[in-house]
């Protein structure tokens, strides 16, 4: 590497200074501990889910998995190259989707349950309208955005006119879908985006990534407003709170945690009793007092946020959980994993 | 901004440059070479095959049982204490875990048991033969580990019973391939006609080196599967000289504009207001106190979850019935957001405006809302409208906005390049601010909210509580 120039160096140091000071602010306000604050609540009884329905009809391994509005139905992708659309209650498929190519790794419902996007090693998302259908009858595809230089691995719809993306070539791009133009391409993290979640009130949004970082970014603009460190790997999966200011975060590194937008930092972190495997996804219950991860020691784990004491284990998968999700008015959980089926826990 | 997007754009053309020629190399390389674990297997073998030195490895030994022999085994203790002498790894456990590496991957295995793991005790472990190590790139499909199992079955040795797991995984296989059982259970039949041929300890070392690399590939449940990996990663190892690629050459473009670029947005960064920890936390515990009523996993919902009950009470009730669960109502009395986000309580809302005579507030902001989310074409109709009914000097209802919010509006509107439909923006916060100071406020201390919750209140009996929390 060449060396730098003294106004480089000078950047580089009043950089520096900032981050050390950035640090000493955290330190600041981390006046105490989430859980010892927390310590005198009571306590809230382990995990009552179980196992309600098995949604069978894939043939490879479930990617993703992702429900609509009215928490009923859901939209799963899988390596055989197919979405299913399922009706999880009554078990049923509804609608069968193939894809152009089976190297699916991320869906998405839009919230009025009208669209499904997905999109994988293909780099592109392409966007299916579930109300339509084409000649061979099945739903139309209406959007193929593409211009990815690398694989699509998270999108999320703001409304149904509205996608974002986050994928291996490390962009962040949002979309226009009646147009189908891209709105905004940008930078988003040092290393491949793995994951977005949407904060309740459609304005903000996190993004983990495999460089050990998330980040916060407001819906229209393209640089971050905040950036939050602390995982040791790359950090898989990330679910906003619902109160909108705080979220939660699967990693690699075998840790899940929590991170509060307005003291900036993290604020609690849970492992399992074992820690021997890391995890893939996460999701928040609806008051926010359970974290439930998907790990891939083929078990679903959960804690008491606030407490962070292990409340349970949901086991029946048989290999590695890829996904998981729960319905938006938080009554069911559903999983996929590479064990080719998909679970609904209740 | 110009600047910036050009920046990018010469980003992307580097990225790209580097794709193609990482992926020009990738294509060269032959299928093992760019196996995903390739160089740990290499390292792996490198050492194991030190092991396997005739004089300086492990001992590898027949050991005398009652009535047999266990044929070319080695205890965990002594390959511990191999490692610990012939490597530089220092301390016990960490030879542990760098044993168990190498049997998860299937180098070494214990003889009988199908967890691949090591103790540091008198448990026998033998050597997997290069034949089935995981660097040839092993795909087995369903069809041979159905022959394995079968094959299995047929030898009737208790050394060679089937794991309960493995009985299962023989079910459902032969379920799988029900037409083409007979074939499959043909071929585990002349395989075990050759078997039979063999030495016996000859055939012992053979039986379990096969056991072993199943034990690999279809693992026993909660074992950890080392040699599928998630294709998520898999593509990034492969590509990983792209990805750090363009993000050096971003830095390295133009330094100096990036860094200060990178040190205003940092600026901003520092003039934020970040709150104490232990504010958090309260924020937090009072979230979850506010809504640990609708929390399913606390408490029971008020109408049955469809799952548990097989009814689907709880979605046609949002379609066909008038009442409306008291937990519904109180959510009212949260925010704003809550009672907007309702449809019923929008609509109560909008009741009450038009009582109070300020109806116009909440259809402007919903115009505005509405207007939003249109397509492009329509954009331009709609602004024009809007600003009609509610903006303009002679609007027939004019919301309540100040002169600064009007004036910016109405730039936006008659500007040169076409409204946007952000042109109302700044108006309908402040719209949307009055509200939620104002009526919102009023609202919730009227006799039509509290009417409203007392009557919902009645029509619902005691909610039993389940989980026996204390609220």
């Amino acid at each position: 590497m060449p060396k730098d120039d003294p106004e480089t160096a000078a950047l580089k140091e009043e950089l520096n200074s900032m981050i050390a000071n950035f640090k000493a602010e955290q330190e600041k306000q981390n006046d105490c501990k989430l859980a010892e604050k927390c310590g005198d609540l009571p306590d809230v009884p382990k995990i009552r889910l179980a196992g309600k329905k098995i949604l069978k009809g894939h043939i490879n391994k479930v990617n993703s998995v992702h429900f609509a509005g009215d928490s009923r139905h859901c939209v799963t992708g899988s390596l055989d190259g197919k979405l299913i659309i399922w009706d999880t209650w009554t078990a049923n498929k509804v609608q069968i989707i193939p894809l152009r190519s089976a190297w699916v790794m991320s869906v998405a419902f839009s919230p009025s349950g009208n669209f499904v996007a997905c999109g994988g090693m293909d780099n592109q998302c392409t966007i299916y309208d579930l109300n339509n259908r084409d000649s061979t009858g099945v739903a139309k595809m209406t959007r193929e955005l593409l211009g990815y230089e690398g694989f699509l691995s998270s999108c999320r719809f703001l409304d149904d006119n509205h996608i974002i993306t986050g994928s291996g070539d490390m962009k962040i791009c949002h979309w226009d879908l009646e147009s189908g133009k891209k709105t905004m391409e940008f930078d988003g993290h040092a290393g491949d985006v793995v994951s977005i979640s949407l904060s309740p009130d459609m304005n903000q949004y996190v993004t983990g990534s495999v460089d050990k970082t998330c980040k916060l970014w407001d819906v229209r603009e393209d640089h971050h407003k905040q950036m939050f460190f602390g995982h040791e790997a790359d950090v898989n999966s990330v679910c906003f709170h619902p109160s909108g200011f705080a979220f939660a975060t699967a990693s690699e590194d075998k840790t899940a945690r929590l991170y509060d937008l307005r003291s900036d930092q993290q604020i609690a972190q849970y492992s399992p009793p074992n820690t021997t495997s890391g995890f893939t996804s996460c999701a928040l219950s609806f008051s926010g007092r359970y974290i439930i991860c998907g790990s891939v020691d083929n078990n679903i784990h959960s804690w008491d946020t606030l407490k962070t004491t292990h409340t349970g284990m949901l086991a029946g998968h048989e290999n590695r959980i890829t996904s998981i999700c729960l319905t938006p008015n938080g009554m069911a959980l559903a999983s996929c994993s590479w064990d080719q089926n998909v679970r609904v826990w209740v | 901004m110009v600047t910036m997007t050009s920046e990018v754009d010469k980003n992307n053309s580097t990225a790209v440059c580097k794709a193609t020629s990482s992926s020009a190399t990738y294509n060269s390389a032959t299928k093992h070479e760019d196996a995903p674990n390739i160089l740990v297997y290499k390292k792996m073998e490198a050492i194991i095959e030190k092991m396997q030195a005739e004089n300086t490895g492990v001992a590898v030994r027949t050991v005398k049982a009652f009535m047999s022999k266990v044929p070319s085994v080695f205890t965990g203790a002594d390959l511990i204490s191999w490692i610990l002498k012939n490597t530089d790894v220092e301390d016990v456990t960490e030879a542990l875990h760098f044993s168990h590496l190498l049997a998860s991957h299937g180098y070494i295995f214990p003889i009988d048991d199908h967890a691949l793991t090591v103790k540091n005790d008198g448990t026998f472990y033998r050597f997997q033969t290069p034949y089935f190590w995981p660097s040839n790139c092993w795909e087995p499909e369903n069809t041979d580990y159905a022959v394995y199992l079968c094959k299995r079955t047929m030898q009737n040795k208790t050394r060679l019973e089937l794991a309960d797991y493995e009985a299962e995984n023989l079910a459902r296989l032969q379920k799988m391939f029900s037409r083409k059982w007979e074939f499959i259970f043909m071929q585990a039949e002349s395989q075990s006609k050759v078997a039979k041929k063999r030495d016996k300890l000859e055939r012992k070392v053979l039986d379990s080196q096969e056991r072993a690399f199943w034990d690999v590939h279809r693992p026993m449940p909660g074992c950890v599967n080392t040699t599928e990996i998630d294709i998520k990663k898999a593509y990034r190892r492969g590509g990983s000289s792209h990805g750090s690629g363009s993000a050096g050459a971003a830095l390295s473009n133009n330094p100096i504009e990036q860094l200060t670029r990178i040190i205003t947005l940092r600026k901003q960064k520092l003039e934020r207001r970040t709150i104490k920890v232990s504010k958090v936390s309260e924020s937090l515990v009072s979230y979850f106190e506010q809504y640990s009523e609708f929390d399913y996993f606390i408490t029971s919902p008020e109408l049955p979850n469809p799952w548990q009950t097989d009814n689907t009470e709880m979605w046609d009730a949002e379609k066909f019935t008038k009442e409306i669960p008291m937990r519904r109502v109180k959510r009212w009395a949260f925010s704003l957001r809550e009672l907007l986000n309702d449809p019923i309580g929008r609509e109560q809302f909008s009741r009450f405006l038009e009582k109070e005579y300020s109806g116009e507030n909440l259809k402007f902001w919903e115009s505005v809302q509405q207007m939003k989310a249109l397509p492009q074409s329509e954009i331009k109709e709609a602004i024009t409208n809007i600003w009609k009914e509610f903006l303009a000097p002679d609007a027939p209802c004019p919301v309540n906005v100040d002169s600064k919010s009007i004036e910016l509006a109405r730039e936006a509107v008659h500007s040169t390049s076409g409204p946007n439909r952000w042109c109302f923006d700044v108006a309908a916060s402040h719209v949307y601010h009055l509200m939620k100071s104002d009526s919102y406020s009023r609202y919730l201390r009227s006799d039509m909210y509290k009417d409203y919750l007392n009557g919902s209140k009645k029509k619902i009996k005691s909610i039993p509580n389940l989980f026996g929390v204390k609220r």
